[in-house]
């Protein structure tokens, strides 16, 4: 017999165990020397490196990349507000954007940052990046030391957005391996990276903006048991955490809870099943647009937060609840007997056993989530139970995202969005040219692709936002629940934190997807009292 | 000092405790399997009482019912996989020991290469490749557990087949086929069927790690291994009823499949069928 599995398991259990009584040590992290430690899930470790190329800050998740400044920023309440830029402006035909830059910006090696760093850091992001989507630029062209020129490939009025979240490399000093030594002009310094481990970082002390109040920041990657056990031990002086650990008492530390946009929702499948290429499109059930709004109004997403996220978490009705951009007639109370009816007029009736059934079919979906996602596996089998009211029998699975995506075209998956850019609309409800299908679940509305368009040609910010809402919903179609309804959206997910005492941490603009950087975003506004 | 029963009533009596209650427990999952999937915010994280022996997690679900059936389906998949296993060793083991010394450098090759290879490594390939999921962990601890069972019957029919009374056998001009059936079969039996209920707690204990590991079942379902890594996030919370009683049936299980095949070793080997 193997025994020595046996005693695995054991002394697993006997190693958790003895997490429950970590001794309270108290190691003053910070305090006098304005230093902060941070914890981070290990899934934040970029792993091509600082590199804005390969998804440094504008990656999957967006964030501020400290260590390079970017163009402009984003403000609280996600308007565009100058950061290395003095003014930008777009050409009448919306193909070319002007900036102009500051003079007196230096990088952490005392080379000055010109306008050719700018247009060589945009050509390396479009040429290399795979993460994020610089399909629309054409080219840079620095015009003179402090001018540079976007030549865009098609219309694109959010490109503010985008040069929020790129930081600016060093031409002169820029290689293969410049994710691992990176240098910038930004509030921060790279020190010191233990892969698997930890980065420091250090203010800049030649930083052209106001001084960082913090002079030391430490990014610890852990899990959030792992990150409640160091915050037990007094090791960190803010540890991420989880809702299922918020009722967690901890002497010297409060949780902190932050508003984000960081949603949780499923798809639902448009067409009619249909297979090409191995992979089927479309689901039967969901093809029915009565059977997508009645799931909707179904869903009772307050009893959802308070179940799976104990009260953290504040409803969703859209991808981008609480952005600029959206449209609050989103906005669906929940009312089981109006979805009832709704299933009755469709023709799906109720059946012996309570789950309703249409010409001899039943009404069945499986419900996917990752893999090793509690939340997700959580919030998949509250709506389960929540649908079964309704007469639909739900079925969860957990997968893996080898698969998920191509399973997802016929089966509704729980998935998690949120950013601060209206283009998270384009990918999800445009429909793309080589399918005429929507990329990550099959739906398509010409309207809706035609005010999104508009949109992203449009000249002015401001603008745009009325025709992202008018994609949303225009008064007759859209994708809210008396438009197309394609997607269901449960909840936003509060970023939960545990913070010590005594450490103020400065105002944080509304997190998008990722319990990561962004906590670090402002770091740079950060006091001890 | 002897006590009331001799060696062979005790071991009769383990081993009919053991059969019993691994059948109970492998029936009961059977049936429980729905109720063991149902979810219920309502009655989340409460710890061991009488309505829940074993508690809930924090989904709600009956842990008692969960840990029952994540063990049926774990002998469930140790039955089929070393019945699997043990048919290809007996298969293998004798022919390599008959068909020549061509045959049997080929599949001691094999076997040799199988061994070489650490188990758990092989195991996570053979199922990611498979698809992952109840085939492929069924096809994965199948196909990794014949090695030493193979081994040990190539030994035995090799042995038997200088013995005397076989080779008098052949003398007396009986088939190969005549022989193998009559006087190799009943001598190799009870080391097989040994073989087969040893094979057990590790294609359990396999099973339950590579789903602890991630490379199994799905999250949903029910599985001891799956039940474990899930509780290792809760422990530091204070819900060590998630992982202690699954954990204690996991080992409980595994001992007694263990001692159930020892007796039954017991009783079937000539050598100690008398004490």
């Amino acid at each position: 017999m193997k025994l020595k599995k046996v005693t695995g398991f054991i002394s697993a259990l006997a190693l958790a165990a003895s997490l429950l009584v970590v001794p309270s040590v108290r190691v003053q992290a910070g305090a006098e020397d304005s230093s902060v430690v941070v914890t981070m899930p290990t899934t934040s470790e970029p792993e091509s490196g600082f590199d804005p190329a390969y998804g440094w800050g504008a990656g999957e998740h967006v964030h501020e990349p400290l260590i390079q400044s970017t163009l402009v920023r984003t403000t609280k309440d996600l308007k565009i507000e100058n950061d290395l830029a003095t003014e930008y402006s777009c050409s009448d035909d919306k193909m070319t954007w002007t900036v102009k830059i500051r003079d007196d910006v230096k990088f952490t090696d005392g080379e000055p940052l010109t306008a050719q760093d700018v247009a060589f850091t945009y050509n390396t992001c479009r040429d290399e990046s795979t993460v994020n989507d610089f399909t629309m630029l054409k080219e840079a062209v620095a015009v003179d030391d402090t001018t540079v020129e976007f030549h865009m490939n098609e219309p694109y009025s959010i490109w503010p957005y985008t040069m929020a979240i790129v930081g600016i490399v060093p031409e002169h000093a820029y290689s293969e391996t410049y994710g691992q030594n990176p240098i910038g002009s930004g509030r921060y310094i790279m020190k010191q990276w233990d892969k698997g481990q930890q980065v420091i970082f250090e203010a800049n002390p030649d930083y052209y903006g106001e001084e960082p109040k913090i002079k030391k920041l430490t990014v610890l990657f852990m899990e959030e048991d792992a990150a409640l056990a160091a915050a037990m031990a007094g090791q960190v002086d803010v540890a991420h955490t989880a809702a299922s650990y918020s009722d967690q008492e901890i002497e010297g530390y409060s949780l902190m809870r932050v508003d984000t946009v960081d949603n949780r929702g499923f798809n639902l499948p448009v067409t009619e099943p249909e297979e090409k290429d191995g992979i089927v499109y479309g689901n039967s059930l969901t093809s029915d647009v009565n059977v997508r709004r009645a799931i909707n109004l179904a869903i009772d997403r307050e009893e959802m937060i308070d179940n799976v996220l104990n009260g953290y978490g504040t409803v969703a009705y859209s991808v981008c609840d609480k952005m600029p951009w959206y449209n609050d007639q989103a906005v669906t109370e929940y009312d089981l007997d109006a979805a009832k009816a709704l299933m009755d007029e469709a023709g799906w009736t109720e059946g012996k056993d309570g789950i309703r059934e249409k010409d001899g079919e039943k009404a069945e979906l499986t419900l996917m989530f990752s893999n090793g996602d509690s939340v997700r596996q959580a919030l998949a089998e509250d709506t389960a139970n929540q649908l079964r009211e309704l007469g639909i029998d739900v079925k969860t699975e957990g997968v893996g995202w080898d698969t998920a995506y191509d399973r997802a075209q016929s089966e509704p998956l729980m998935w998690g969005w949120g950013a601060h850019t209206p283009m998270e609309l384009y990918n999800i409800y445009h429909s793309m040219e080589e399918t005429g299908l929507a990329q990550y679940s099959p739906y398509a509305n010409e309207t809706v692709d035609k005010y999104m368009d508009e949109a992203l040609e449009s000249d002015n910010l401001e603008e745009s936002y009325e025709l992202w809402k008018k994609a949303q919903w225009d008064g007759t179609t859209g994708i809210t629940q008396d438009g197309d309804i394609p997607w269901i959206w449960l909840c936003n997910i509060d970023h939960l934190y545990f913070v010590r005492d005594g450490l103020a941490v400065a105002d944080q603009k509304i997190h998008p997807h990722g319990h990561g950087w962004s906590i670090v975003n402002n770091i740079d506004e950060w006091e001890w009292e | 000092m002897r006590g009331k029963f001799n060696q062979r009533q005790k071991a009769k009596a383990l081993l009919i405790f053991s059969v019993l209650f691994l059948a109970a427990v492998a029936a009961a999952g059977v049936f429980l399997r729905d109720a063991a999937m149902v979810t219920d915010f309502s009655r989340k994280n409460i710890a061991p009482c009488l309505a829940y022996p074993f508690g809930t997690d924090w989904l709600g679900r009956n842990m008692f019912y969960r840990t029952l059936t994540g063990l049926s389906t774990s002998i469930l998949i140790g039955i089929t996989a070393a019945g699997v296993s043990a048919f290809m060793a007996l298969l293998l083991g004798t022919a390599a020991a008959t068909l020549g010394k061509k045959a049997d450098s080929v599949i001691s090759f094999f076997i040799d290469m199988v061994m070489g290879i650490p188990h758990i490594l092989l195991l996570i390939l053979i199922s990611y490749a498979c698809g992952k999921g109840l085939k492929g962990v069924i096809i994965g601890v199948a196909l990794t557990h014949w090695t030493s069972l193979a081994r040990l019957i190539r030994g035995e029919v090799m042995q038997l087949r200088q013995s005397e009374y076989i080779l008098i056998a052949e003398k007396l001009g009986h088939s190969k086929f005549e022989i193998a059936r009559k006087h190799m079969l009943p001598h190799l039996l009870p080391q097989f069927l040994v073989g087969l209920v040893l094979l057990f707690p590790h294609a359990i204990l396999h099973e339950s790690s590579i789903t602890f590991l991630g490379f199994g079942l799905s999250a949903e379902q029910p599985a001891i291994g799956i039940i474990l890594s899930e509780s290792m996030k809760y422990l530091i919370t204070g819900k060590w009823w998630l992982a202690v009683f699954p954990g204690m049936m996991l080992v409980l299980t595994v001992v007694l499949f263990d001692r159930g095949g020892s007796a039954l070793r017991r009783i079937l080997d000539p050598g100690s069928a008398h004490e």
